[in-house]
């Protein structure tokens, strides 16, 4: 991926506390044009407090955080313009119809004339929500409505996208449609913040990601980043040519390994340490004269990098 | 959104058609003219239109005004070409027309706001590009709309009681009129309340209270309909009628004025500068109430006792006033945004003048000293022309009082600016809390001394004032108005209230002096940078004939 220069979203040493809870702890990351990122941490993590505070709806205790540049503590009127924020509750109105909904919003963006009608119906086209234009949204299912929502949060074509767990509650087909059209809205270079609990989604649609913790950054960066520089711990998985029972006694007197299997001439076993230490344990176990057939590793998925950098300590 | 990603199939309708007939034509210019509109007035009207509540409290309204006049048609009969029977039916429809006007139409100004930040739609609205005061705006606008369907549906009734006699035009109109404004200052009223129902539990006991205080306006109003009407209220010959017409409408103005921006500046973005509007706004009603008030002493009897009661009337409501209104800014935040640092007064002449209207307790505390100074001097140089009168009021309650009354404003604002300041010394302390801790503090001055002096029979039986009553400004003045200088022994008062309140003065001076030492800050280059495309600074104009040629040329050339 390109990194255009200037990232669109920053969020500088960003502090939030209510009380004595921090809820956000000294946070930052930038997120750069077209680019998707992933946003992930357990309930009361601090990351919709973190997103209120780059939606303008919240103030840090200290720190910034900035939306193409611009403060959002100093400048919200301008960084209004920019952002699209999707929390994670719909705010529809009753005996309003999807097409009143959105041209609403965008006559509230300052949108006008024919400017504001080609907006409407291009993010109605966008949104595949053309057929339901004169529905009442109270009718509306929670997967349309999530559409709809979306819908709202492009209708002024803002540069930086924020979406507060915009998957929840969605049935897989949704999921499916939500994804795609964050892929495509990533495609026309804007930035995307997304925050979400279904982790083999995100690992798959994200660039990069952020984990966070009780308010504190843990790691940032793309999935294989992350899980290469944590300590982790993987399953290795070894097939030799001849009989295995020497390689699983030279294996035992290693301090690295743990919980060893054996299956026909399969070795498998738990291995401490990153994807470094697997490359030197294959060089080890080749120069101690066993011939390996088949040395392979689980990679990892963003649910166990989370569950590792995390410690588990899911909510 | 891209055109190029997204496709553009919903083009405007309006544009498509090939025959714009004159509807079309009309249609277009329509559309056009309601882009300018509110959104949020757009968007409630919609809704009103199509919301069963609105409909169902319509129909009631009509039907009921409907059987009213067919039920009287019926009883009158043939008298009807005999008996005047307009004011009466006025009467009728202008108590059916004031249950929507006065109930139904402030209280869903409250509800809309108030529902929008229980729906969680509030949020979304405040992320779009409109300003507080346009959502304040709009929720009025949708407010003033409903009034007006409410209007027009009673209006033919309303008619109608002319044609029955005994009730002229200016009567009925300027009913209507007093109506409208009555419903646009309650829905204004409604929307400052809704603004503060943010959570659940504020949002009951708020409704609770609005509706309350709107069923007593709409008692009292059903009760003064008849006298208004009966009583002929409006006389167009009278300059008196005009002049307080107008002195009311431009209170009013004024007083609606500063509603508003208290109530944007609720909503409105916490680093933004939401102080200085709200104390012009405040100054322009003081400003307003002792012009209004000058004018009617100038136009009343020519009597030194007259004159002086307009200037004690002016003396305590101006006292009251700043109290109050020093007291909500003394609980202001100390601490200036940087957006706000950049819009600070750069010149010395507009630091010298327009520091007193920057955000913060201190420039606060000082606004409503020195506004009230100015009117507790100038009411001491016009009593210098006065001869002193034996009547009440006496010259010399009037000069005590506008001392004493200084003294009182400026320790109670000084003394609870001081405990906010320790306060927040260990938390933090919002606007309300801090104005709780001024009222707090007004009521141990005034309940204490209250509590000694009844629980004393020595001093319950005595002489109406004990010096133990010092502290409790409310019992001082009331005593000095109503027995003189001598009943408080004035002069002692002074001495200590004097002193005091200076003392207090300059403890607050010290820390007034940072807020004044506050130089503005320069725009943000990516701000500036955005200021310039936004807001591109026109081309220069030539000058002479020479530079007109050569830019005439350079277009050509362009072209």
């Amino acid at each position: 991926m390109i990194h255009a220069r200037q990232p669109l979203i920053e969020l500088l040493h960003l502090h939030r506390y209510f009380g004595k809870t921090r809820a956000v702890d000294d946070i930052s990351f930038e997120v750069y044009p077209g680019e998707v990122f992933g946003y992930i941490g357990p309930n009361g993590a601090g990351k919709t407090t973190s997103m209120r505070i780059l939606a303008t709806l919240d103030e840090p205790t200290y720190g910034d955080a900035r939306v193409d540049g611009f403060s959002v503590v100093d400048d919200p009127d301008r960084v209004r313009r920019r952002l699209g924020f999707m929390p994670d509750y719909f705010g529809t109105y009753e005996n309003v119809n999807v097409r009143e909904y959105l041209d609403f919003f965008a006559r509230a963006y300052g949108l006008r004339g024919t400017e504001r009608t080609r907006a409407v119906g291009s993010v109605m086209d966008f949104t595949l929500l053309n057929t339901l234009a004169e529905k009442p949204i109270n009718g509306l299912s929670k997967g349309m409505k999530q559409r709809l929502c979306l819908g709202r949060t492009m209708i002024h074509d803002p540069s930086v996208l924020i979406l507060d767990e915009p998957a929840a509650g969605l049935d897989p087909r949704a999921r499916i449609e939500l994804r795609e059209m964050i892929d495509r809205i990533a495609q026309l270079g804007k930035a995307v913040l997304i925050s979400s609990h279904i982790l083999t989604e995100l690992g798959e649609l994200c660039d990069r990601v952020a984990i966070i913790e009780q308010g504190r950054l843990l790691a940032t960066g793309s999935v294989e980043e992350i899980s290469s520089h944590a300590e982790v711990v993987s399953r290795v998985s070894m097939r030799c040519l001849d009989d295995p029972q020497p390689l699983v006694n030279w294996l035992k007197a290693r301090a690295d390994i743990s919980d060893i299997t054996l299956d026909g001439n399969r070795v498998a076993c738990t291995h401490e340490g990153g994807q470094e230490n697997q490359a030197i344990l294959l060089r080890e176990v080749i120069q101690a004269g066993f011939q390996i057939l088949e040395f392979s590793s689980k990679t990892k998925s963003l649910e166990d990098v989370f569950l590792h950098v995390t410690k588990g300590k899911v909510q | 959104m891209s055109a190029e990603a997204i496709p553009q199939s919903a083009a405007p309708r309006a544009t498509q058609s090939t025959t714009p007939g004159w509807f079309a034509r009309f249609l277009v210019r329509a559309e056009q003219l309601i882009d300018h509109v509110n959104p949020i007035l757009v968007k409630e009207t919609r809704q009103a239109l199509k919301s069963r509540q609105f409909v169902a409290t319509f129909l009631v309204v009509l039907l009921a005004c409907w059987g009213v006049s067919f039920a009287v048609v019926a009883i009158i009969g043939p008298d009807v070409y005999y008996v005047a029977s307009g004011p009466t039916m006025l009467m009728v429809y202008a108590t059916i027309l004031a249950c929507p006007l006065i109930l139904i139409v402030p209280f869903f100004a409250f509800r809309s706001l108030a529902a929008e930040q229980e729906d969680n739609t509030y949020e979304l609205l405040s992320i779009t590009s409109l300003s507080a005061n346009q959502i304040i705006s709009g929720k009025l606008g949708s407010a003033a709309v409903q009034m007006m369907i409410y209007l027009c549906g009673v209006s033919p009734c309303i008619a109608f009681t002319y044609l029955l006699r005994g009730v002229d035009i200016p009567t009925i109109v300027f009913l209507l009129i007093y109506f409208v404004f009555l419903c646009l200052g309650l829905s204004m009223l409604g929307l400052l309340a809704g603004t503060n129902a943010k959570a659940r539990h504020t949002h009951v006991l708020i409704s609770l209270l609005v509706v309350l205080c709107l069923v007593i306006v709409l008692s009292s109003t059903i009760t003064s309909i008849p006298e208004f009407v009966e009583r002929g209220f409006v006389d167009l010959q009278d300059p008196w009628f005009w002049l307080s017409n107008f002195a009311a409408l431009t209170f009013y103005g004024a007083t609606f004025s500063l509603l508003h921006a208290a109530a944007a500046a609720q909503i409105g973005f916490t680093s933004d500068n939401r102080s200085t509007p709200l104390r012009k706004r405040m100054l322009l009603l003081h400003a307003c109430f002792l012009g209004w008030i000058s004018i009617g002493s100038f136009f009343g009897p020519r009597s030194p006792e007259f004159f002086l009661l307009v200037l004690l009337t002016a003396a305590a409501s101006s006292a009251a006033y700043w109290y109050l209104m020093g007291a909500l800014m003394t609980s202001e935040w100390p601490h200036l945004s940087r957006r706000v640092l950049r819009s600070l007064p750069s010149t010395t002449l507009g630091r010298m003048f327009l520091t007193w209207f920057n955000p913060g307790p201190q420039t606060g505390f000082m606004f409503a000293v020195s506004s009230l100074s100015a009117v507790t001097l100038a009411g001491l140089m016009l009593i210098l022309f006065f001869p002193p009168v034996g009547n009440w009021p006496s010259r010399d309650t009037v000069f005590y009082f506008l001392l004493l009354s200084w003294c009182y404003t400026l320790l109670f604002l000084g003394i609870g600016k001081l405990l906010i300041g320790l306060i927040r010394t260990v938390t933090y302390v919002q606007l309300s809390a801090g104005f709780l801790v001024h009222l707090i503090l007004l009521l141990l001055a005034c309940g204490i001394p209250q509590v000694i002096f009844l629980m004393t029979p020595s001093l319950r039986l005595g002489s109406d004032f004990s010096f133990i009553q010092t502290t409790n400004p409310i019992w001082t003045l009331v005593t000095l108005i109503d027995n003189g200088p001598l009943a408080v022994e004035a002069n002692t008062l002074l001495i200590i209230l004097g002193p005091a309140a200076l003392v207090v003065l300059l403890l607050n001076i010290r820390s007034l002096i940072v807020d004044v030492h506050h130089m503005p800050r320069a725009l943000p280059e990516r701000v500036a940078q955005d200021e310039a495309l936004l807001h591109p600074p026109p081309e220069p104009k030539p000058i002479n004939p020479w530079e007109a040629e050569a830019s005439s040329a350079s277009s050509e050339v362009k072209a």
